[in-house]
């Protein structure tokens, strides 16, 4: 009798032992959160993402094995604010409530960054799909890349306490690392500082915001109301008066007005990484940053 | 005499001398005064440069601490040895403050159908050949609380009464893993019935549904719980349903009886497989029973659904979509086994423009006594126009061969529009 509670007892604490060996099962919105968290968590999380890289973030349609992912989350990672409308429902769909609205897996990425363009007034969808919270593409700037491995250091360390100390470590490399980078970045595009481009949407105010770069006019009219032959005018006027050095668009848009542009202008175009893995050469975060710092450079080099 | 001018003399000099003695010491005293007077006004001045200062700095800090207050707690330290550096913004920059903000207020939109619609027909239904405000759906919903969420549906129109089409509890996590919905809700059976109108590719519902489970699908009070069933192959995922419902049926659907008093079940199996990245494809089992209004279960149906999607772009993508329901009929009905079935290409173009067409044939329950005729069948293609996020309008052209009422040319015209929150359920 002795010996089988002996044994017992031993399967039980070597069973607590395996389940508290189980990485945390994370679930992030975008690629770029999956790779931010996976920076940070290192070999204790484990971590999937829903949109897939080369779509448009805003208007992803999640499957069932999207919710599948939800369901048996620790944590789910999002932009927070109105960026993914659909992981509301996505949630809803998953009931788990541990990743709910204020659960103990919400990792909303947007705490304590300093937003852009938050509106300071009654907004209106005559404006076009504006975002009520803020401009929400902030992971654009590296400086705010800070905050949300904070964020994240922070709440892998509260759902897994026992390899805190890893996670700080692994977050004080990431933060060593950025810091180089950062200053890298901006000094390759220092000589170019103050200059305009035009952008297809409105996702790059962060980017600009850290490279010291200027994007006031963009191929849609309205944010998420497609270019039409009105405003591809008003651009090209725009562009004659010498401000403007270039085109920055991404993936998930069509280049047709882009092209248009650049042929009714003169002026190049570039099509920059807004998620990990959406352009190849995006393979993580700091390699987004590399790509687009090289492309900004190219285009503003290359000149009209 | 000379004594006494000699003592005025004396005393008048005296008294000069003290009297300018005394002149000198007040304008000693006055001189000390001003002195002290100067010293004090610029003591003054600069206590009230001070004071400026001072009252400047006060309310720089009152609008940083109301700045502070109105944002959401900053996450706590990072348990590392060194925190994040802080973002070059000004104290004053905006900060995330998405938390809070409209936390109790329910999500609430209004979603507009506008149908114009030419028929041959001399029917009077939907709105034929008028313009017709076929439907607003008034969607209201809101978390109750960690455990559950409420949802609902208003609907009205310019010529039905007001109708609660949906109205349920979502109780997120039961014993078992499972989801449990209860009230008045549209039941997980199939594709076109499972969602609002204002999700479905086409103007109509396809004829078997319209036919079999009503004109706007099928949705009645009951309870139901659905779970994701475990993975045992990594593609695949799949979703069970199982639920009881009220008896009836939908508006001028034939399948059940008209009777609330004989509870119908059903069960759904969805099995969804994760090809590519960019294609997917689902099948779906659909099992209903239900009276025809007899005392006995009379009625049963079987359901299969096949929806397989492709992205070319992220914005071009196809959907080929299936559906057929048979039935199995031990009432008085002509037809003990009728069965209905459609199949819908769609193909989104561009992100303004999307195409589409439809083949709906369907075996009616019961056959028209004087004509014998006991199917029907349509063709329709569409052009879809997204005028944004928001809105679009719909073209379709449907030829329809309707039994005994003959061939019918339809065109209709929609806009559809939403205004404020749509968080519709996932498909």
């Amino acid at each position: 009798m002795f010996k089988r509670i002996v044994a017992l007892c031993i399967v039980a604490v070597a069973a607590h032992g395996l389940a508290a060996a189980a990485p945390l099962n994370v679930a992030a919105t975008t690629a770029t959160f999956a790779d931010l968290v996976k920076t940070i968590g290192g070999d204790y999380v484990e971590v999937s993402y829903i949109a897939p890289p080369k779509f448009n973030v805003h208007f992803i349609e999640p499957r069932p094995s999207d919710v599948m992912k939800v369901k048996k989350a620790d944590a789910f990672a999002h932009a927070g604010l109105d960026l993914e409308l659909w992981s509301a429902p996505l949630r809803d769909a998953a009931g788990n409530r541990r990743v709910m609205k204020g659960g103990a897996g919400d990792l909303d990425l947007s705490r304590g960054v300093a937003l852009l363009e938050v509106p300071d007034r009654a907004v209106s969808r005559a404006e076009g799909d504006i975002h009520l919270f803020g401009n929400p593409h902030y992971w654009q700037n590296p400086a705010n890349a800070r905050i949300m491995a904070a964020t994240i250091a922070q709440k892998l360390s509260e759902l897994d306490a026992a390899h805190a100390a890893d996670f700080a470590k692994k977050f004080a490399t990431f933060q060593a690392k950025l810091d180089a980078k950062i200053a890298e970045w901006q000094a390759k595009l220092a000589p170019y500082k103050g200059q305009e481009v035009i952008g297809y949407h409105n996702e790059w105010p962060y980017l600009m915001q850290f490279l010291g770069l200027t994007m006031g006019q963009f191929l849609e009219p309205k944010p998420g109301i497609p270019p039409g032959p009105k405003q591809l005018g008003a651009l090209t006027d725009y562009a004659k008066s010498d401000k403007v050095r270039g085109i920055v668009t991404s993936v998930y848009y069509s280049d047709k007005a882009t092209k248009t542009l650049s042929k009714n202008t003169g002026l190049g175009f570039v099509t920059l990484s807004q998620n990990v893995g959406d352009v190849p050469a995006a393979t993580d975060y700091f390699a987004m940053f590399d790509y687009n710092t090289e492309q900004l450079a190219g285009l503003f080099a290359g000149g009209k | 005499m000379r004594i006494f001018c000699a003592l005025l003399i004396f005393s008048l000099i005296g008294a000069a001398s003290t009297a300018f003695a005394a002149d000198d010491a007040v304008s000693q005293q006055v001189k000390s005064l001003s002195d002290q007077i100067n010293q004090l006004t610029n003591m003054m001045k600069d206590l009230k440069s001070v004071v400026e200062n001072q009252s400047e700095r006060i309310e720089s800090l009152e609008k940083e601490n109301a700045t502070l207050k109105a944002q959401p707690p900053a996450p706590a330290a990072p348990p590392v040895a060194e925190s994040p550096a802080p973002v070059a913004v000004p104290i004053s920059a905006p900060t995330s403050s998405a938390a809070g903000r409209g936390g109790y207020t329910p999500d609430i939109g209004v979603v507009v159908d506008i149908t114009g619609s030419m028929s041959e027909s001399k029917d009077d239904e939907e709105g034929n050949d008028r313009i017709s405000v076929r439907e607003l759906e008034l969607v209201i919903g809101h978390d109750i609380d960690p455990y559950a969420r409420f949802d609902s549906t208003i609907t009205l129109s310019d010529f039905e009464d007001v109708d609660i089409e949906e109205a349920y509890v979502t109780y997120w996590e039961t014993p078992g893993g499972f989801q449990l919905r209860a009230g008045r809700m549209r039941p997980k059976i199939g594709k076109q019935s499972a969602v609002h109108r204002d999700q479905i590719e086409t103007v109509d519902a396809p004829l078997v549904i319209q036919r079999y489970l009503g004109v706007e699908g099928l949705f009645r009070t009951g309870l139901e719980v659905s779970r994701l069933m475990p993975q045992f192959a990594k593609p695949l995922t799949q979703e069970l349903t199982l639920g009881i419902m009220e008896g009836g049926i939908g508006e001028d659907g034939t399948l059940f009886g008209e009777t609330r008093r004989h509870p119908s079940f059903y069960a759904h199996l969805k099995n969804f497989f994760d090809l590519a990245d960019t294609t997917s494809l689902e099948v779906g089992g659909t099992y209903l029973l239900g009276s025809s209004d007899e005392d006995t279960y009379d009625v049963q149906a079987l359901g299969a659904d096949l929806t397989l999607g492709h992205f070319f772009t992220p914005v071009r993508k196809l959907k080929w979509q299936s559906e057929v329901y048979a039935q199995f009929r031990g009432d008085s009905a002509t037809n003990d086994t009728p069965i209905g079935f459609y199949s819908l290409l769609d193909f989104r173009a561009t992100k303004r423009w999307g195409f589409g067409a439809r083949y709906d044939w369907v075996q009616l329950v019961n056959a028209d006594e004087d004509t014998g005729d006991d199917f029907e069948q349509a063709y329709s293609v569409y052009a879809t126009f997204f005028q944004s996020e928001f809105a679009r309008i719909r073209l379709q052209y449907q030829l329809a061969d309707l039994g005994d009422r003959g061939t019918d040319n339809r065109f209709f015209l929609q806009s559809t529009f939403v205004v404020g929150a749509d968080k519709h359920k996932l498909q």
